[in-house]
């Protein structure tokens, strides 16, 4: 049950991913919108139309939450003045906002690892960042914060998980360019 | 000399008509003038006499009270594949071929030593280079390696690779040996647009992503183990996904950079998880992220895994595993944040003090831990924190690459569920996929539908 002592070492090459956080992705320019819902029998047709009307206006949404009286998404922040309008025949009270932006800190198998979620809530809150709203799958934890704040987040979020500079991408509406 | 890598999972060698039709898949390899070099799993699955879980038995039923060392565990774990092995090795020695058996370190496998789940550091395959040169066929254990030969703690000590650990010692060899193609034989014949048990439509893709059977594969359809796939994309070799029962000619996995890989489109449903959403009511925005960051690092120390986390204006909602819900909830019933104020509030408290509280009959710890407050509330404000819980609950997910920059989906998938008048607790999306969480109870339904309306129109 050994490694036959002849064999010499084989090339370096990494065959599994490195466990953990490995980089962090930035996505700037995103729009978050908050939509009032009554909690009422009448709350999932709603969300339906707010769904519907969304689409009809070709807007793609993402980070979609359902709250006890709002649903929440995010959106590329160009799309701020159609889904204003959109929202606007549905007659639904909405707020929105433009600055922010979206952090993915990324990890091979996410689920398997707990503690990453307070490690990052803990950079964002020494970064001062507040955060809006956060996603998660097993590769990434994605962090909704204000536009402001992304570079001491990052800068917190580098430290935490003890990154350089090359882990870190700038995400531009589906262009990735490193830095 | 081209090599092609043939992996069989146990249901493909545990009975020895299954490992004839193994055995014709490699034999038709060599007659294609390709090399193979063989992975299997471990005979059977669960109550099968070798398969993994009834070999843990053995050393678990021992002493129930005493878990075995994760080093003996992994020891006996392997014993599975090794078993395997030999067999399948013999049986295509019984129809003339050259094989030879050979455990996970005679492969060159070397791994990190954690025991249970450890991870591929480097292979050395001159072994096996120089037994495909001379004509054998080796046959090696999955889902195990061994530690440095010359480490000075774990002297070349026999590990596994935990989940998919077959699929992911298929995947490496592929890489070390240069491979033209990894083959993972399973008993259905490719990627399924859903369960093919739940979903009798379901159809078989001819050609996916590794992003794509990877989100699949961690969305729970049981494929490929998507360190497997990750491993193949990272090194970009060609992935196939076929049946050891049948000729079709299964699915291609392929990067997203291939002139036929599909960038924006819907490629299934699945589900998963026997889940428990958990909401927290707490009603300060200033101390509100403090109280969170608590939940957070009290989760983590005790191991629990929490996602679908949402931020709502008064609340903090998220799932657990069912398994390890008694342990958040114990966690969380009856915990004390304690949080200093800058200055002392209208009623002069110096402090605020919250606490979980959990229904009725769930709440043990806070009736015994609330009443203690009451000694320090003449100077501390304490607040409620109450918990509701929905149990029995599952995802079902719809793997859309490229969701994020296609209008519509939401709605789509939305509607179907509020037509059928399935309930919605929660949405989640990453890049690759739109999932919602359902009760159980509905998750069969929910997948049909949607399968019937995404794929059958």
């Amino acid at each position: 049950m050994s490694v036959p002592a002849s064999e010499t070492q084989a090339p370096n090459v990494s065959f599994e991913r490195e466990r953990g956080v490995y980089a962090i992705q930035i996505t700037r320019d995103v729009a978050h919108a908050e939509v009032a819902l009554e909690d009422d029998s009448l709350r999932s047709v709603r969300i339906l139309q707010v769904f519907r009307v969304l689409a009809n206006s070709g807007v793609p949404i993402f980070l979609t939450k359902l709250h006890r009286a709002a649903i929440t998404f995010a959106f590329v922040g160009a799309d701020l003045p159609r889904v204003e309008t959109a929202l606007k025949t549905v007659g639904v009270q909405t707020s929105a906002r433009r600055d922010l932006a979206l952090i993915a800190v990324r990890a091979a198998s996410m689920r398997d690892l707990s503690g990453v979620m307070v490690s990052i809530a803990d950079a964002l809150y020494a970064a001062g960042a507040r955060l809006f709203e956060t996603g998660d799958s097993h590769n990434s934890v994605v962090c909704l914060i204000e536009d402001a704040h992304t570079d001491a987040a990052v800068r917190h979020l580098r430290k935490t998980f003890h990154l350089d500079a090359g882990t870190v991408q700038v995400h531009h509406l589906g262009t990735e360019v490193s830095g | 000399m081209k090599i092609v890598v043939q992996k069989f999972g146990g249901t493909s060698v545990d009975r020895p008509e299954n490992r004839a039709l193994a055995a014709a898949k490699v034999i038709k390899a060599v007659e294609s003038g390709l090399s193979p070099v063989v992975v299997v799993s471990a005979i059977g699955r669960k109550g099968a006499p070798y398969a993994t879980d009834t070999l843990v038995s053995v050393l678990k039923d021992i002493d129930p009270q005493v878990p075995p060392a994760p080093r003996e565990l992994d020891m006996m774990m392997a014993c599975g594949e090794i078993i395997s092995t030999a067999v399948f090795a013999h049986t295509l020695q019984t129809f003339g071929c050259k094989a030879i058996a050979l455990s996970g370190g005679q492969a060159g496998i070397i791994t990190d030593p954690e025991f249970g789940n450890a991870r591929i550091l480097e292979i050395r395959p001159h072994y096996l280079h120089r037994l495909i040169e001379q004509g054998y066929i080796p046959v090696v254990c999955g889902f195990q390696g061994i530690t440095q030969p010359n480490d000075e703690y774990e002297h070349g000590a026999i590990t596994t690779l935990g989940r998919g650990g077959s699929d992911t010692t298929a995947s490496a060899l592929g890489v070390a040996l240069h491979a033209s193609a990894v083959e993972i034989y399973t008993d259905v014949d490719g990627v399924k647009t859903a369960d093919p048990d739940m979903v009798g439509a379901a159809k078989t893709l001819d050609v996916c992503t590794y992003e794509e059977v990877a989100e699949i594969a961690h969305q729970g359809a049981k494929v490929v183990h998507p360190r497997a796939a990750e491993i193949a994309m990272d090194h970009n070799i060609p992935l196939w996904v076929k049946s050891t029962f049948s000729d079709a000619p299964g699915t291609r996995i392929t990067s997203n950079e291939a002139p036929d890989a599909v960038r924006q489109r819907l490629t299934g449903i699945t589900h998963t998880g026997k889940l428990v959403y958990i909401r927290l009511e707490i009603d300060n925005a200033e101390h509100k992220p403090h109280v969170e960051r608590e939940v957070y690092r009290m989760m983590a120390r005790a191991g629990v895994n929490i996602f679908l986390v949402t931020f709502s204006p008064n609340a903090l909602s998220f799932t657990v595993p069912r398994k390890l819900y008694p342990i958040a909830r114990d966690l969380l019933d009856g915990m004390v944040v304690p949080i200093a104020l800058d200055e002392p509030d209208s009623k002069g408290k110096l402090s605020a003090y919250y606490i979980f509280k959990f229904s009725q009959g769930l709440d043990l710890a806070y009736s015994v831990q609330r009443p203690l407050l009451a000694a320090v509330e003449k100077h501390v404000r304490i607040v409620d924190v109450p918990a509701s819980v929905i149990e029995n609950c599952t995802m079902v997910s719809v793997i859309a690459s490229g969701h994020r920059r296609v209008p519509g989906i939401m709605a789509l998938i939305y509607e179907t569920l509020l037509n059928a008048k399935i309930a919605v607790h929660q949405i989640a999306d990453s890049e690759m996929s739109v999932s919602f969480l359902l009760s159980e109870g509905d998750a069969q339904r929910a997948v049909r539908l949607l399968h019937a309306r995404l794929f059958e129109k």
